[in-house]
């Protein structure tokens, strides 16, 4: 009787948020339409520069491959712009966030109909998380222009309504600070259109979206308009995916990287597929990865391809065979360098054996370099493919939804 | 095969399924004892289904927001593994709860790495992993794993 009333009360709340949500301010979600009609706008500036270094934390924080670019966002539909410097570039997440201490602009709040402004919760693999507003911003990058989205305003802690308790029971830190994030802050870019979809919609959603009234959070409902967008379907153009190059580096890694993320998938001379294979993605964005006779797929064990994870994450010590590292945990740590071969395998069918290298992390870590191709650490007995996979190569992003070369839609990986 | 994947284990053993349609939402917590689950009930509003295989049983939660949580019970009926998958993380502090401190420790001390993360000790392995969208993980005690059963079975 207790247990049905309590959930009879929290259906009604939930009912109630979903209706306010209803009618959110609009945030102008735009049509994402394809190129590829007989009425295409004229051709814009679709590159601009990213670049692998240690970030505004310098060698002294450590975070090698750190990711980065430039973002300018701006009060929604005007050319009123800000430009946010060493965001992370992130093609495991979507949206865009950025810690509160960088804005300059005064972004209109996303709220219901009561005024209450809408909370998001983003936890990271790594238990870590960011908790803060939803706003509407404009984003430019290059020439492409998203002219309203919904954004994350990342608190600092302590500042804001207070984080739910669910929130940080990932058990990592908040990563509201400068020296925690070790970036201005997240670009996602990923497979998908927004940052949680169709488990935000309906009336049981996934607790990423609260709402806070008389700071009692609750988990709320969100239309797929007014959640975070990856920005780049919502640009007028170059809207299917994007592509990221980066140069090879030596064995002992670089200094610093610099490479382009180019906006566009085929829809410009710069964003060809060229000698490039499509490997389509299953509903969680996983493709195949094989190994030594075994394979692994699927949503639990399945491989992707993430500009935001710093190295090359797959399996464990004890399967590979080589030590850990002992004073960073994680690393592996190889007595020489190791050679690995493994088949990626796309849901359509597109195979192909990857090489890769693991050197030792800590003789990497002593050069002083941050861009490393070689460096790996364990993971949850799948594949992470990490920054490291990207140097020397062409890395396409497909989004879901989105055509793109060959008529193949979205989700998919390229290279 | 060193993974046994759900699908498989539900073919081969499909002879020893019992499955136990509830309406109560049951938690239980690494380490603790089955018999715990009443008092260690929270929110996940979803259908608790028991399969009974060889050497343990599995509780598998399906939340109504799509996450998955399966809790591995020993003979004896302890927790000895946990398994999750969904859009987001779950609680891990209501999953892993008196193993939840050292996740915790492990978890801040991040520096160099980003990425998925693994604490790996003699008493406690917890995996955390995937993208947003799609996070896995899961987390056992070695120590109180059955005999003749692998660890791999917690998925």
């Amino acid at each position: 009787m207790n247990l049905r009333r309590v959930w009879t009360a929290h259906v009604a709340l939930s009912l109630a948020l979903s209706a306010g949500l209803l009618i959110l301010a609009s945030c102008g979600g735009g049509s994402g339409n394809n190129n590829g009609g007989g009425n295409n706008p004229p051709p814009v500036n679709n590159s601009q520069a990213v670049e692998v270094s240690f970030g505004p934390l310098g060698a002294a924080g450590g975070y090698v491959n750190g990711f980065f670019t430039s973002v300018n966002i701006c009060m929604p539909n005007t050319s009123n712009c800000q430009t946010i410097s060493n965001v992370l570039v992130d093609t495991g997440s979507e949206g865009l966030r950025v810690l509160s201490g960088q804005f300059s602009l005064l972004l209109p709040a996303v709220t219901d109909n009561s005024g209450n402004p809408l909370q998001e919760c983003v936890k990271y693999a790594d238990g870590s998380y960011s908790w803060g507003p939803v706003v509407s911003a404009g984003i430019q990058m290059a020439g492409e222009q998203a002219a309203s989205v919904p954004i994350q305003v990342i608190d600092a802690p302590g500042q804001g309504i207070a984080v739910p308790s669910a929130c940080a029971s990932g058990g990592g830190v908040n990563n509201g600070t400068l020296a925690s994030l070790g970036a201005n802050g997240i670009l996602g870019i990923g497979n998908f259109r927004q940052d949680c979809g169709s488990a935000c919609t309906g009336s049981s959603p996934y607790a990423m979206y609260y709402l806070c009234p008389s700071n009692v959070c609750q988990v709320a409902t969100v239309s797929l308009d007014n959640q975070l967008q990856n920005p780049v379907w919502q640009f007028a153009q170059d809207n299917n995916g994007l592509l990221i190059t980066l140069p090879s580096v030596s064995a002992t890694g670089a200094a610093t990287a610099t490479g382009s993320l180019i906006f566009g998938i085929g829809t410009q001379s710069n964003n060809a597929l060229g000698t490039a294979q499509i490997y389509t993605t299953d509903s969680c964005g996983n493709f195949q990865t094989t190994y030594n006779g075994t394979a692994y797929s699927g949503c639990i064990q399945g491989s992707f391809i993430d500009s935001g994870s710093n190295g090359i994450f797959f399996l464990d010590a004890t399967t590979l065979g080589i030590p850990e590292c002992s004073d960073a945990p994680g690393f592996y740590c190889p007595g020489s360098t190791l050679n690995y071969t493994a088949t990626n395998t796309g849901l359509n069918g597109t195979s192909a054996a990857v090489s890769f290298s693991i050197a030792n992390a800590d003789s990497l870590f002593a050069t002083g370099n941050a861009a490393f191709n070689n460096l790996g650490g364990d993971n949850t007995g799948s594949f992470d493919w990490g920054l490291p996979f990207f140097y020397g190569r062409n890395v396409f992003i497909g989004i879901e939804g989105q055509t793109g070369p060959n008529s193949v839609v979205g989700p998919y990986f390229a290279y | 095969m060193k993974v046994i994947r759900w699908e498989c284990m539900k073919t081969a053993f499909a002879f020893l399924l019992v499955w136990i349609l509830g309406a109560a939402p049951a938690w239980a917590v690494l380490g603790e004892y089955e018999s715990s689950i009443s008092s260690d009930q929270k929110v996940m509003r979803g259908e608790v289904r028991e399969m009974t295989l060889e050497g343990y049983s599995v509780h598998q939660i399906m939340g109504a927001d799509r996450s998955v949580v399966r809790e591995y019970v020993s003979p004896d009926g302890r927790v000895f593994g946990i398994s999750w998958q969904g859009p987001t993380l779950p609680n891990l502090e209501q999953l892993l709860g008196s193993y939840y401190a050292s996740w915790q420790q492990a978890a801040q001390a991040r520096t160099r790495r980003r990425g998925p993360l693994v604490l790996r000790t003699e008493q406690l392995v917890v995996e955390s992993g995937g993208h947003m969208r799609s996070f896995h993980g899961r987390a056992y005690l070695p120590g109180l794993v059955p005999k003749n059963v692998s660890a791999e079975v917690v998925r």
